[in-house]
Order: C-alpha cells, then structure tokens, then sequence
C-alpha cells in the first residue's frame, strides 16, 4: 500500500489551516497554495512548504506546483476545485490521490436531477419533482437549477401562470452561475429545517453515518449557525433519517467523507435534498460531539485504509454549536466589509475552539469568501452551549473590519432560537435582529474613545508616569500630578 | 489635572463629553450625568477602567477622524468632529517653582514646611477634588519656600499651595 506521505491543500483561509493541522499530527508535510493577493496569508505560513499559483480554480496551476513540491496528494477543502469531477480525474490521471469521492460520484451527485433519481431507486425519500408543469394542486412550487446551489437560478412560484416566466429567469441566471441552464420543478417544503447527515464510507465497503447537523440559520441561502445534535430530530427520526443517509451513501459506493442533506418538514416528515461530496465548512461540531478528526478519516480512507470506527461505535456526547465570523455588515443587508485587522483577540476557555484564517494585522481583501473564521463550543448540553456561545462572543474582540459578532450574539440570545423554534426562514422572519438592540452608547465606551483619542496624552502605564506627551500638554500641568 | 473637552458624533448625533484626570482617575461628564472612573491601564490599542468597581477592558482602532471601540462585547464607531481642546491649563510647577491646585478641592495633609530639601517627585500636598485623591508632586529637587496653605482648608483652581525653590 502507498501511503501519503506530503499533501497540497488546494484551499486558502480557515480550511486550509484547519487540515494542515491534522496532517502535521499524522506526520504527513503539507503544502500550501497561494495567488498574489494571499502572499502573506495565514494559511501559507502555517504550511510546511508553498507555491504560487494564479488561481485557486486552475487544474493545471494546482497540478504543476503539486508536481513541482512532489505532493503525492491533493485535499480540496470545501469550495473551490472540492466538488470538480474534472478536476479529480486530472489528479487520477496525474497520478495523484484525491481526498475525496471518486470522480463519477461527484458528477452524479453534482447533478441534482440524476441525484434524486438514484436516491429514489434506493428508498431515500425525495421531494416530489416535475422535469415539466406540475400538477395545480402542488404549488407553491421552486424553480431550481440543476447544476446549482447556494441559492442561486432559484425562484419561487406561487401560480402556475408565473411558472414559465420564472423557469427562463432561473434558467439565465443559471447559464451564467453554472454554465448549465437546465432548470427543474420542486415542491416548496413552507417553513422547513435543515437537517444534514455527515455520512463515511472507505474502499473496504463500509458506510457509516456520525449523526445529524442541522444548519436552518441561514442568510442570503447560506448557513451561519450550525448545531449538533438538532433540537428537532427524536432519537426515532435519527435512526430514521440515518438509516436513509447510509442507504444514500451505499447507492453510489460512497468513498470519503460526505454529506446528506435533508429538509424536515414541520409535521415530521424529510426529503432528500442533495448530497455534498465534500468536507463541509461546518463539520467540527461533528467532532466536537464525536471524538472523532474527520481530515484524518478522509485520509485514512484515501490510503485505501478502514475507517478507524464501526457504525456500532460512533457515540456523540453533549452539544456543539457554530458560528461563522464574517467580515460583513449585517445592518447593512450583510456587505462585505475590507480592511486591515487592527486587533484580534479570540476567545479562549472551555469547551471553545477556533479555526481562523486570520490574525492580528491580516488584510481582508474583496477577492474571496468574506468567513474570517469559525467559533465553535462545546457543552453538555444545547442550553450550556448557547450560553458558552454567549460568551464566548462577547468576549471575542475583532476591530478594522466591520463583522457579525454581535449579530450572531443576538440571535444565539433570541428566544426562538434558544427554545430551538427555528427554520431556514428563521432571519427574515427576525429581521429585527439584524439591527443593534440599543443606539445609546455607554459612557465605558465614550471614556475609551476620549482617553486613547489621538490628540491625547499619549500612553501610559499603570503609575501615570509621563512618556510620550503631544506639544499641548508638554507645559501642561500633567507633570505636577 | 488635565480637563478636556471632546466633541464625538455617534449615529448622526453629537455628544460632548468632558474629562478631568489626574493620577489616572477623574470624572467623566456627558449631559448631565457626572461618571468617576479610574484608569487601570492604557496602551496603544487600548486599555483598562474601572467604574463604580467594575472592570471594562477595552481596544481601539482608529482611522482619519474615527475611533472604534470595542468594549464589554459591542464595538462603538465614534466620529471626531472637531480638535479637543483643552479646558483648563491648571498651571503646574513648570519652572516657576509653584505648586497650585489643579482643581477646586480641599487640602487633605501637606507633606511639607519651610526649610524643607525635596527631591525630584517627592509629595507637597495631598487634594481632594470630586471624592478622589491627588498628589501634588515636585519636578525637581530644590528647597520649600513656602508654603500656603493647610490640612482642612478649602482651595481654589490654580491656587498656589508651596513655592519651591532650586
């Protein structure tokens, strides 16, 4: 068997980080890629090794500099070249390993009509859809691109006189989006919950699934808070929707990590919705509960190795929630923001993990994802938390870039959310929150601004001790004191 | 005693605030309100005060004419609209040799008397002003001139208390 034994990660920020750590605690050397704007990134110092590259989404570029630091693998993250079947066979063909499914399987999955058929034919439930019109009765309808996602070539249609108005709108946008503009008919699931299934298979033939995620906070069609387990699945509906996330899995030969992702209806029942053959941005909340390092399962299996768990022995303990930092201004209708962090103090404590893409003095450009990081906690359970979420977000200060910290700290404190009534329409229908609590400042903060304000006495320490005075006070009676 | 006087504008409303420090604590006036606080440390990007006994860690940023604050887990963007300026230029020793009252206040104890040598930074006399405690301290070593005044007696702003000679 050959084992990896040097990996090019071809991802950036957060994720890139987040697995060069296992890599180094498996003794496999890493190597990073970066384009010009990343020259000084985080994720390029933290690699054993580097190469320039002129885009993240270049096969040939990933290849050359995988052949030229003589990687003999290639992990994609999530995003990017991740769910590429091209791209995959070009690593085949390169004699590479790719840390992820095969090939076939990620264009099968990738192709949402081809995804529901096969998962029909293995007994998954999937929601009711039409290649044509639908039936009068099954509106309101969603129109949906079928090489799409994140909300993108998707409308909703109330009429059926609206429908093929919005098929050719969504059909353009997904021209554009995807370069495929086949689009297709769904039944519109009203108020329903996101629930995913993070689902591994090895080459041996096992399938295992490591219990749910459920991820309906979500703005602008993608997710910011994530949670295990989830407030409305019962232990009967986890064995249920388990048990069709393996049987998924176990239709297309599923290698590597992967996930299910269902919609659970209010009254109980759930469909099918697609499946990522990627490692997800939320996945540490699964590892949070499990033990478990998904990098290093995904690698593990892509040695041709047995994951290092049976079905039997996944247990999950306690619950873990995500938050995903982003340098957007949620007041604003979430814009992006840019800048230069000016500080970065992260928390720290109990039960708190953070996988960051940046440090103090990192710049936050306007050429990629705009997710800083991830604020991810533990605790026995969901109510201790939240109220670690709580804190671990007030206490976590970040300046230069404007962000959602606070955002993301009320709705952690929401009472909806808190008793765990919540759904993917969850901020629009609390659009509220989107807006401070309070306008009035605190006189703690007026202080703070008018002592280090720049015209002021320089600085000092504990004692009063003069230092550095500007002209006007330098005859002052400062000295006296 | 340093008094100063700092115009902010925060969500298209102005805010005046003034402060009096010496020794690190002092009161901070807005509207109507009158805040005694304590400065526990500063630094470049930040800092430490304590009002009414609570602790308030706090870090800034700053550009052009704003200043973000980021304090207690909510960061504030305050926009400077004019130069502050100083209120009171309490005179101070500065060469003069006088020690004066860097505010209205009452003169608790006075470490001194006529004759005395004092060192660079020794104690003159210690004032209470707004509930706090302040020393007056020389800048340089010399010799105790004078002295004008005594424990109890309630004193005005620039109010000279000693003379020092070098």
């Amino acid at each position: 068997m050959v084992m990896i034994h040097k990996v090019l990660v071809a991802n950036r920020g957060e994720i890139a980080i987040r697995i060069f750590h296992t890599l180094r605690e498996m003794g496999i050397r890493s190597v990073a890629v970066y384009t010009e704007v990343d020259g000084r990134s985080l994720h390029v110092r933290t690699a054993d090794e580097s190469s320039r590259v002129e885009n993240y989404l270049d096969t040939r570029e990933i290849l050359r500099a995988a052949a030229e630091t003589g990687a003999d693998a290639i992990h994609p993250g999530y995003g990017f070249l991740s769910e590429n079947a091209a791209f995959a066979e070009a690593c085949e063909q390169a004699k590479l390993t790719f840390i992820g499914p095969r090939p076939q399987t990620i264009r099968r999955m990738g192709d949402k009509l081809e995804s529901k058929r096969v998962m029909k034919d293995a007994g998954v439930p999937v929601v009711p859809t039409w290649d044509a019109e639908p039936p009068a009765n099954a509106y309101p309808v969603l129109v949906k691109a079928v090489g799409g996602g994140g909300g993108k070539g998707m409308r909703l249609v109330e009429h059926p006189r609206d429908l093929n108005e919005a098929k050719a709108a969504a059909s353009r946008e997904a021209a554009k989006a995807f370069n495929d503009d086949r689009v297709f008919v769904e039944k519109y699931i009203s108020n329903p919950r996101h629930i995913e299934f993070q689902v591994f298979g090895d080459t041996l033939g096992s399938v295992i699934h490591v219990f749910e995620r459920e991820c309906s906070i979500q703005r602008r069609h993608q997710k910011i808070i994530e949670e295990t387990p989830s407030p409305a699945v019962s232990p009967d509906l986890r064995a249920k929707m388990g048990e069709a996330a393996v049987a998924a899995a176990r239709a297309v030969g599923y290698v590597g990590a992967g996930t299910v992702e269902f919609i659970l209806s209010p009254d109980g029942q759930f469909y099918f919705l697609e499946m990522n053959t990627r490692l997800q941005v939320e996945h540490p909340v699964t590892e949070m509960t499990t033990g478990l390092d998904l990098v290093r399962e995904q690698v593990l299996v892509a040695n041709g190795q047995p994951l290092s768990i049976k079905q039997t022995d996944v247990r999950q303990s306690g619950h873990s929630l995500e938050c995903r930092i982003y340098a957007e201004v949620p007041e604003e209708n979430f814009r992006p923001d840019t800048g230069s962090i000016a500080v970065y103090r992260p928390p720290t404590g109990p039960g708190i993990r953070l996988d960051s893409g940046v440090e103090q003095d990192s710049e936050v450009g306007f050429h990629y994802d705009p997710m800083l990081a991830k604020l991810i906690v533990w605790a026995p359970t969901r109510d201790a938390s939240i109220e670690r979420m709580q804190r671990a977000l007030s206490e976590f200060v970040l300046l230069g870039v404007r962000n959602n910290i606070e955002f993301l700290h009320r709705v952690v404190s929401h009472a909806d959310f808190k008793a765990g009534k919540i759904d993917t329409h969850f901020l629009e229908h609390h659009a509220e929150l989107r807006k401070p609590t309070t306008t009035e400042i605190p006189v703690e903060a007026l202080l703070a601004a008018s002592l280090t304000s720049s015209d002021s006495r320089g600085h000092r320490g504990t004692n009063g001790a003069d230092q550095t005075f500007d002209d006007v006070w330098q005859s002052g009676a400062w000295r006296n004191a | 005693m340093i008094g100063r006087e700092l115009h902010w504008r925060i969500q298209d409303h102005d805010v005046v605030v003034r402060i009096e420090e010496a020794n690190g604590k002092g009161v901070l006036r807005v509207n109507d309100r009158t805040v005694p606080f304590t400065v526990r440390e500063e630094h470049s990007s930040g800092g430490w005060i304590e009002i009414d006994g609570r602790n308030h860690q706090f870090f800034v940023s700053r550009t052009a004419n704003n200043v973000a604050v980021w304090i207690d887990g909510h960061t504030y963007v305050l926009e400077r609209i004019e130069k502050g300026r100083l209120l009171e230029a309490a005179s101070a020793e500065h060469g003069s040799g006088e020690i004066r009252a860097l505010m209205p206040g009452k003169v608790l104890r006075v470490d001194v008397k006529v004759g005395d040598t004092v060192a660079e930074h020794q104690t003159v006399v210690i004032m209470e002003s707004m509930k706090m405690e302040t020393s007056l301290t020389t800048t340089r070593a010399g010799k105790v001139a004078a002295v004008h005044c005594k424990p109890g007696q309630t004193v005005d702003m620039g109010e000279i208390l000693a003379v020092i000679q070098s």
